[in-house]
């Protein structure tokens, strides 16, 4: 079985699912609630057996989307497999009970964007210190780094604690204050 | 200042106070006392724009490694820190 009969063949025995090729990949599209048995199913029935990486986006009308690459091995053969996130707040069954690599995975994933994965064995922040505020990766989160701490550049020799607000100086390539939005759905390019 | 200011990571803190000597004759002659000079080496890149814009060269490399820290922000020395880096012990 080549790798794209594979994927027709784990679309068409999961209901609701559905394939796209994009660029000689494809990319199975499973519904939220079955997304723990397509990754069991892709594990056992087909090969699947090797957990790539587990990751989200946010799409354009911010809906989360999680992806799985998942890797068949001698021939070695690949598989995309993607759910939308529809829930509100966003969760999604953890694969770790399918593939025990998807756990730091997850934990990423679920730091970056605001996920819940329920059944993950240890949830809990991966790489961002603790006390960090914000999913980083979702497009409406600013660099607030830039936006909320004031420049050091500002002072003045003599000055010290936070730069006297007389004259606001900007650092070089830090658009002004209010333009912090990504290019709006006319084409406004800030 | 400059430092601070051409840092493209904005990863150098200064801040200072200015003090006054008192003299007989003419106004007081007003000096820059540094309070706090900080280098947060979490965001340090290593570009060395701050060494090159500094008029009085007060900046250099030096070939002493950061020490590793607990935590991120261990990883911001203070000058008392940062004179190990000068004097290479």
């Amino acid at each position: 079985m080549t790798g794209h009969e594979r994927a027709e063949a784990l679309a068409a025995a999961l209901p609701g699912a559905s394939l796209t090729t994009s660029f000689g990949e494809a990319t199975v599209d499973v519904p939220a609630d079955a997304w723990r048995d397509a990754l069991r199913l892709a594990r056992d029935d087909h090969r699947l057996g090797y957990l790539d990486w587990l990751s989200a986006y946010e799409d354009t009308d911010a809906v989360l989307v999680v992806v799985c690459h998942l890797v068949a091995l001698e021939p070695v053969e690949h598989l995309l497999v993607r759910t939308r996130v529809d829930a509100v707040p966003p969760s999604l069954p953890s694969a770790v009970a399918v593939f025990r690599g998807a756990d730091w995975h997850e934990r990423e994933a679920a730091e970056m964007f605001g996920l819940t994965f329920t059944g993950h064995p240890a949830p809990g922040p991966l790489l961002l210190p603790a006390g960090f505020e914000g999913h980083p990766l979702r497009k409406g989160f600013v660099l607030a780094a830039r936006a909320a701490r004031p420049w050091p550049g500002a002072k003045e020799p003599g000055e010290s604690g936070p730069a006297v607000r007389r004259r606001r100086t900007l650092p070089p390539g830090v658009p002004a204050a209010g333009r912090w939005r990504p290019a709006d759905q006319d084409g406004e390019q800030p | 200042m400059l430092c601070a200011r051409e840092c493209p990571d904005w990863c150098i803190e200064i801040d200072s106070h200015t003090e006054e000597e008192p003299a007989a004759g003419r106004r007081p002659r007003t000096r820059h006392v540094l309070d706090r000079f900080a280098i947060d080496y979490a965001l340090c890149m290593y570009c060395g724009i701050c060494i090159e814009v500094c008029p009085f060269d007060a900046l250099s490399w030096s070939p002493e490694l950061v020490a590793p820290a607990a935590g991120v922000t261990g990883l911001i020395l203070e000058r008392d820190q940062l004179g190990v880096f000068v004097t290479g012990s």
